[in-house]
């Protein structure tokens, strides 16, 4: 989130897309609804499905599956033709004003492709490896040229009005089956925050991310929002609700294929050494070259420092050598994993806290992949479908040669840590309860197997061993257990998250900022010497003493203070917010470009003229001028809005403007393409029906269990999966729970009342669901929540499936779970987004029969 | 049969006439043994004031016996009608039969039983009125007991709540009557010291004939004579 | 009496998230799906359990609802109201339910001795008998009793605690009254539902829970009149005390008669 859960109080419109906050995470509704009391707000539900939030709201827009970049499409075009924008806003902190390359193309002109694609097989499938058209007019000296009356066609503003000129209300309609008297309702609601003095925020979730244009439907949110200036501002920000409770953490830390902790790229084959590796980043261009990332040099520096300490110098490349590299990160992604497994490409895998067997798209073709495992380790609560995957329905044990080793966890309440949310606070958590048995924190786990590595290498060093052998361990002198003995002591990972001082750090006037061994306050203090060691950048300071505003001081993480002095609900010493306890970020744009806050009541932070920066002139005078407020401005505090840029707001980004136009995968623009499976072909560029960039997997394309792709002569109705309040994910936490396997016991497949009488099925009576790649058995409820679309036309059935399920895991009632059911995952199709691979469980075709 | 007078030498000779076969008698204190804990028990739960009695364990086990004394009670009908199918058939027509005499009875019963005027009582079958009246209220008072209280006991949460509110109230009233009836009858067969050999008849089935004459004339001499009696008895006392 | 407090349900804020449902059952110790003993099956809804029983006190009903205005997918929060004139605490006769402190109708397991009257008074069908024995009539009854451990040592209830809408509340009743009304003006003339109202204020002498509805009582299975059972009055008021006098007269008429008649009754000599 740009900004928090707490924050949503502050919104005039709410809107929520492929997500259903009431049932996946409830504790927003409170926020939600104190808006609406408080302000008066008005809640905008987009989703294919009528779900328990869509129940709550004041307007609620049914949308088919897969068609969101049409729905926002449309948005942008109501937004731009009716000048409902924020105009200041998108002059000054967006990139709409820019000029683009003279020879850019879009899809109007190129029959749905952007200038620079390449498809060099001819399989309609590609890439845009030359992407050079898509980028800015500069003059002389390398600065963009802006057009700042927003007329010059080949600007930004001009472009995308362009790009989105067809999706007007019927166009929008026939895509996406949504009557248009609602999508004008729901344009002419949401664009109302356009105005100066209104914010509205957007609230995704996984209904948004995982399609093929997953990553390009949360970018035409960011797009919008820059249009109406809602970033940056109290009640505003795109605001993706994560989809566990310390998922943000995990990404925090980079247990991504393509990142090392703290959003760092993963080192490739291109980046040998550690220069390379920077220089790579920070050439003209790169993602390093402006802003705030030009510290990147200190962040990798630091974390290589924090894992190899004294092995880690600078004639080593700060051991930079230790890092495994990376053909290409996209190759370790999910559903490249489990196709690399599939073909016997990997010995082994360890997984922890996952039920792939039943979480993975096309979860039957995951599942023999496992089996083609030699060993399988897995860190658990349950015996999950995971677990006892080679007894899974029409799977014969004798013939799995998967050697699986349980290793029992503790749950999350049974361990000390701090877990981050969605709005990126990081509150540190106490242990409540012990862990049943043996049962271990999965860091005490990894550390006695890391140290148990250590111990085997000491004995035989095999010709990589360094890495292993020097890697800083010491986290030991925690607890005792009363089974394995001395535990971890978790607040030295904090440390190392934090960072900490190797060496007195000095500065220019010799004043020491932190003593050898010190705890960091801040990123700020990360040198790129070898001065400083930190894990995490983006926490750093996270484990820091601060004051809690009640008198008292203790590590950031820990503080559970009360007061708010701004009434925006900041809460500043409550926890710790990274980056640097700022709890909105882009919050330079709560400001206007004179640095004065917009006129909407919700002062974030402003620039005082009159107040001392800290600094001194060359006559030592004191300078005045310096952004201040109730949050930490994320900017330069002593940038004055009138210095050169100093109306930048976006620090992380190289030029500091809102990227209307940005480069993805796709293209530079969010483009309206089908699902890959869709019953219908792209009424705006019939010859592009899905994504061109992303990649289909054939693997036993035709077999039993294989990657197979349905048609809608076969398969005509779309279908989507999602949770339900009452359970977690695959189920491995919720399934085994009596209270919440009672409220929600069987798999379920919800459909309209007019599908059911076309197919003859009953409310309550079980019915089978096919799709290319398997088959499974449901429970129907139908319900008036669904209802058929009229797609350009035509009536396209809907159907909806939770991915909870699965036959049950462990044998016998000791291991096996509560709730039991067939797993929507075999349904699903093995195809991610083009640019972070995340699988299209959200749309896909389907047929429904009587059981 | 002769029988020794209390505190004397004299004995007496006695005619004994049967009343009550064995297993009638045998039913009757299997009734009356049912009857009493049914009645003290479902007493506990009617009366608010026994509350303490009602509670937990205790309220449970008075529960329990209630149920238990009522298989007992409501099994004796069942009993008699499978042992005894003629007798039974023939002792409730009996108690069905009513003549002018029974107003009479009921007119001359408070006299007779409390001021002892013996005079004004009109001749009787082998069932006297009340015991008629009382058997009437008993063969009632069992079925609607069966009918009201086997539902509460195996259909609640079945039956709608109407129902089941309305058999509530339905046990209850029959409550209130056999037991105010209940009381009447063990006064006038225990307590009333002019009625022991009605005790006598229940313990050995037999009444003698000297109270039989006295009691049920029409029953000991015959319906015809026992009017014939009557009349010359109201003429003789100048009615 | 003290103070009597209440509370709020806002069924406009509910979305079902039930986390009310496993607060009550993990508060009050609960059970849930139990194979082969317990268990829930789908039948074509999100509802589940479909009815109050005893291991469940407090469940949300799930109704899809459409006037021909606006389509309405309801929920609402089932469980004891705690009448100001309760029937099942008026026909209970151990004393195992009792008009508590705050107008809670508290239930007291041990004193209960199972013969189920309140689970048949009820007008809203709350209790539920957990028959042990229904041969021996083994039983005990149960419902909600708003935690009365937590709040009558000063807390809210489990569920209100837990519920993250806001849609529940616990307090004084008039203040719980007043902001329902002011909810429901709210719901009528901003929100867009007509026939918003609020549920409790005066049905039965005044409930314990007070509710915002968006769509008529009956809508959501609520008598909109609910009636306090003619039988249960008829019963205290008449059936037990004629009842005792009956008894009583009896008694003092027969030992009476038996006085007189000792007096002018002799045994009748034996021939």
């Amino acid at each position: 989130m740009t900004n928090h859960w707490v924050d949503i109080k502050n919104a005039d419109v709410i809107m929520l897309n492929g997500s259903n906050a009431a049932e996946n995470h409830p504790a927003s509704m409170y926020w939600i609804h104190k808006a609406r009391e408080e302000r008066k707000a008005q809640l905008l539900v987009v989703d294919p499905r009528l779900t328990r939030s869509a129940a709550k709201a004041d307007l609620y827009v049914p949308i088919r599956s897969g068609t969101d970049i049409a729905f926002y499409g449309g948005m942008i075009k109501y937004i731009l033709d009716n000048e409902l924008y924020h105009k200041e806003y998108v002059l000054h902190y967006t990139n709409a004003a820019n000029l683009i390359h003279p020879d850019f193309k879009g899809p109007e002109d190129l029959d749905g492709l952007f200038s620079g694609f390449a498809d060099d097989d001819g399989d309609g499938f590609g890439t845009y490896k030359d992407r050079s058209t898509w980028s800015y007019q500069t003059d002389a000296e390398g600065k963009a040229l802006r057009d700042e009356t927003l007329q010059d066609p080949q600007c930004v503003f001009q472009i995308m009005k362009r790009h989105y000129a067809r999706y007007d209300l019927d166009t929008v309609s026939a895509i996406t089956g949504c009557p248009k008297d609602k999508l004008e309702a729901a344009y002419k609601l949401y664009a109302s925050t356009g105005a100066p003095d209104k914010v509205g925020t957007i609230l995704y979730a996984m209904g948004q991310t995982q399609h093929t244009v997953g990553s390009q439907n949360v970018r035409i949110l960011a797009m919008i929002q820059l249009l109406l200036g809602n970033i940056g501002r109290p009640g505003g920000g795109v605001n993706a609700l994560r989809g566990e409770s310390n998922v943000q953490g995990s990404t925090d830390q980079g247990l991504l294929a393509h990142l090392l902790p703290g959003y760092l790229p993963v080192p490739t084959s291109a980046d040998p050494d550690l220069q390379t590796y920077i220089d790579n980043k920070t050439k003209p261009g790169g993602p390093w070259s402006g802003g705030y990332w030009t510290n990147g040099p200190k962040f990798i520096t630091s974390l290589l420092k924090a894992w190899w300490g004294e092995h880690a110098t600078a004639d080593n490349g700060f051991a930079y050598e230790y890092l495994p590299k990376v053909e290409s990160a996209a190759n370790h992604y999910w559903i490249a994993l489990f196709e690399a497994m599939y073909a016997g490409k990997i010995k082994g895998a360890w997984i922890m806290g996952q039920n792939p067997a039943v979480a993975g798209p096309n979860a039957r073709l995951e599942r023999k992949a496992l089996q083609q495992l030699d060993w399988l380790v897995i860190q658990e609560l349950f015996q999950t479908e995971t677990v006892a995957f080679w007894r899974a329905p029409g799977v014969n044990p004798a013939e799995v040669k998967t050697e699986v080793f349980v290793l029992p966890a503790a749950d999350a309440m049974e361990k000390e840590g701090s877990v981050v949310t969605s709005g990126r606070l990081i509150q540190w958590r106490p242990k409540v309860a012990e862990a049943p048995g043996e049962a271990l924190p999965d860091h005490d786990i990894l550390d006695r197997i890391c140290r148990k590595l250590k111990e085997l290498y000491q004995a035989d060093a095999g010709p990589f061993a360094d890495p292993i052998l020097r890697l800083t361990w010491d986290y030991g002198g925690g607890p005792t257990h009363p089974v394995v003995g001395e535990l971890v002591d978790i607040t030295k990972v904090a440390r190392e998250m934090n960072g900490y001082a190797l060496e007195d750090l000095v500065d220019d006037k010799g004043t020491v900022l932190a003593k050898k061994g010190d705890l960091l306050s801040g990123f700020a203090r990360l040198t790129a010497d070898g001065k400083t060691a930190c894990g995490c950048w983006v926490f750093s300071g996270y484990y820091y003493p601060m004051p809690d505003g009640e008198g008292n001081t203790l590590p950031a993480a820990k503080r559970r203070g009360q007061k708010d002095p701004s009434g925006l609900g900041l809460f500043p010493y409550w926890g710790f917010s990274w980056p640097a306890n700022r709890r909105i970020v882009y919050n330079r744009c709560s400001a206007d470009p004179s640095g004065k806050p917009w006129p909407d009541g919700r002062d974030l932070i402003w620039w005082d003229p009159n107040a001392d920066s800290g600094t001194k002139d060359a006559e030592g005078k004191p300078i005045l001028g310096k952004w201040v407020g109730y949050d930490v401005p994320d900017f330069v505090v002593t940038k004055a809005p009138d210095a050169p840029g100093g109306k930048d707001p976006f620090i992380m980004r190289t030029d500091g403007k809102g990227g209307l136009f940005a480069a993805m995968n796709e293209g530079p623009l969010p483009t309206h393409y089908e699902p890959v499976e869709s019953p219908v072909g792209n009424l705006l560029y019939p010859n592009r029906p899905v994504n061109p960039v992303i990649k289909i997997w054939k693997t036993d394309e035709g077999q039993e269990v294989g990657n197979n792709w349905g048609a809608p002569d076969k398969f005509p109705i779309v279908a989507t999966t999602y949770r339900v309040v009452e359970h977690w994910q695959a189920g491995g936490m919720s399934r085994w729970l009596e209270w919440l396997a009672e409220a929600q016991p069987d798999m379920f497949v919800e459909m309209s009342e007019e599908l059911a009488k076309e197919k003859g099925i009953q409310n309550g009576e079980m019915v089978k669901v096919s799709s290319a790649r398997g088959t499974i058995k449901a429970v129907a409820i139908v319900t008036k929540r669904f209802k058929p679309f009229q797609v350009n036309g035509k009536t396209v059935h809907q159907v909806g499936m939770p991915w909870h399920f699965g036959w049950g895991g462990g044998e016998g009632e000791e291991y096996e779970a509560l709730a039991k059911g067939d797993a929507a995952n075999d349904l699903t199709p093995h195809v991610g987004d083009a640019n972070t691979m995340i699988p299209e469980y959200k749309a896909f075709l389907v047929n429904v029969e009587k059981a | 049969m002769s029988v020794r007078l209390k505190g004397t030498d004299s004995a007496i000779m006695i005619r004994w006439i049967p009343k009550y076969t064995t297993v009638e008698r045998f039913l009757h204190w299997v009734h009356t043994a049912s009857f009493i804990p049914l009645a003290l028990t479902g007493f506990v739960l009617f009366a608010p004031w026994l509350e303490p009695l009602a509670q937990g364990a205790a309220g449970v086990t008075i529960r329990l016996i209630h149920r238990i004394a009522a298989v007992f009670f409501g099994g004796v009908p069942i009993i008699y009608a499978i042992l005894q199918p003629r007798r039974m058939v023939l002792n409730l027509k009996e108690f069905l039969t009513f003549s002018q005499y029974d107003l009479l009875w009921l007119k001359g019963a408070f006299p007779y039983y409390v001021l002892g005027r013996h005079e004004e009582m009109p001749p009787q079958p082998r069932f006297n009125t009340g015991e008629r009246l009382t058997a009437i209220v008993l063969v009632l008072g069992t079925l609607i007991f069966g009918l009201t209280g086997l539902p509460m006991w195996f259909l609640k949460g079945v039956m709608p709540v109407w129902l089941f509110q309305l058999a509530v109230i339905i046990h209850d009233l029959m409550f209130i009557i056999t037991f105010a009836m209940f009381m009447v009858h063990f006064y006038l067969a225990v307590v009333h010291p002019m009625m022991w050999q009605s005790l006598v008849s229940m313990r050995y089935g037999v009444v003698s004939e000297s109270y039989a004459r006295a009691h049920h004339a029409m029953w000991y001499y015959g319906e015809k004579r026992a009017k014939e009696m009557w009349e010359q008895h109201r003429r003789e006392a100048g009615h | 009496m003290t103070e009597r407090l209440a509370m709020y349900i806002d069924t406009s804020k509910c979305m079902a998230c039930r986390g009310c449902q496993v607060a009550c059952k993990q508060w009050n110790d609960r059970q849930g799906y139990v194979p082969g003993v317990r268990e829930t099956h789908n039948v074509g809804t999100y509802e589940n359990p479909l009815k109050l029983d005893p291991q469940t006190w407090t469940r949300i009903k799930f109704i899809e609802y459409d006037d021909g205005e606006r389509f309405q997918w309801l929920f609402m929060k089932e469980g004891c109201m705690h009448c100001t004139n309760a029937a099942c605490a008026d026909v209970c006769p151990t004393g195992a339910l009792k008009y508590g402190p705050y107008g809670i109708i508290t239930f007291e397991r041990e004193l209960c001795n199972g013969c189920g009257y309140c689970s048949q008074f009820c007008p809203f069908h709350i209790p539920q008998l957990e028959v042990i024995n229904r041969l021996t009539g083994e039983a005990k009854s149960s419902k909600c009793v708003f935690c009365q451990d937590r709040t009558t040592n000063g807390l809210k209830p489990a569920c209100v605690k837990t519920c993250p809408a806001g849609a529940l509340d616990w307090g004084d009743r008039d203040e719980m009254i007043a902001k329902a009304e002011a909810r429901v003006e709210v719901l009528k003339n901003e929100r867009g539902f007509p026939k918003a109202n609020v549920y409790g204020k005066t049905q039965l002498g005044g409930l314990g829970r007070i509710y915002v509805l968006t769509a008529p009582p009956e809508v959501y299975g609520l008598p909109a009149d609910p009636k306090y059972p003619a039988i249960s009055t008829l019963w205290q008021k008449i059936v037990q005390p004629v009842g005792q006098a009956v008894f009583g007269a009896t008694i003092l008429g027969l030992v009476a008669a038996f006085f007189v008649a000792r007096r002018n009754v002799h045994m009748e000599e034996v021939e």
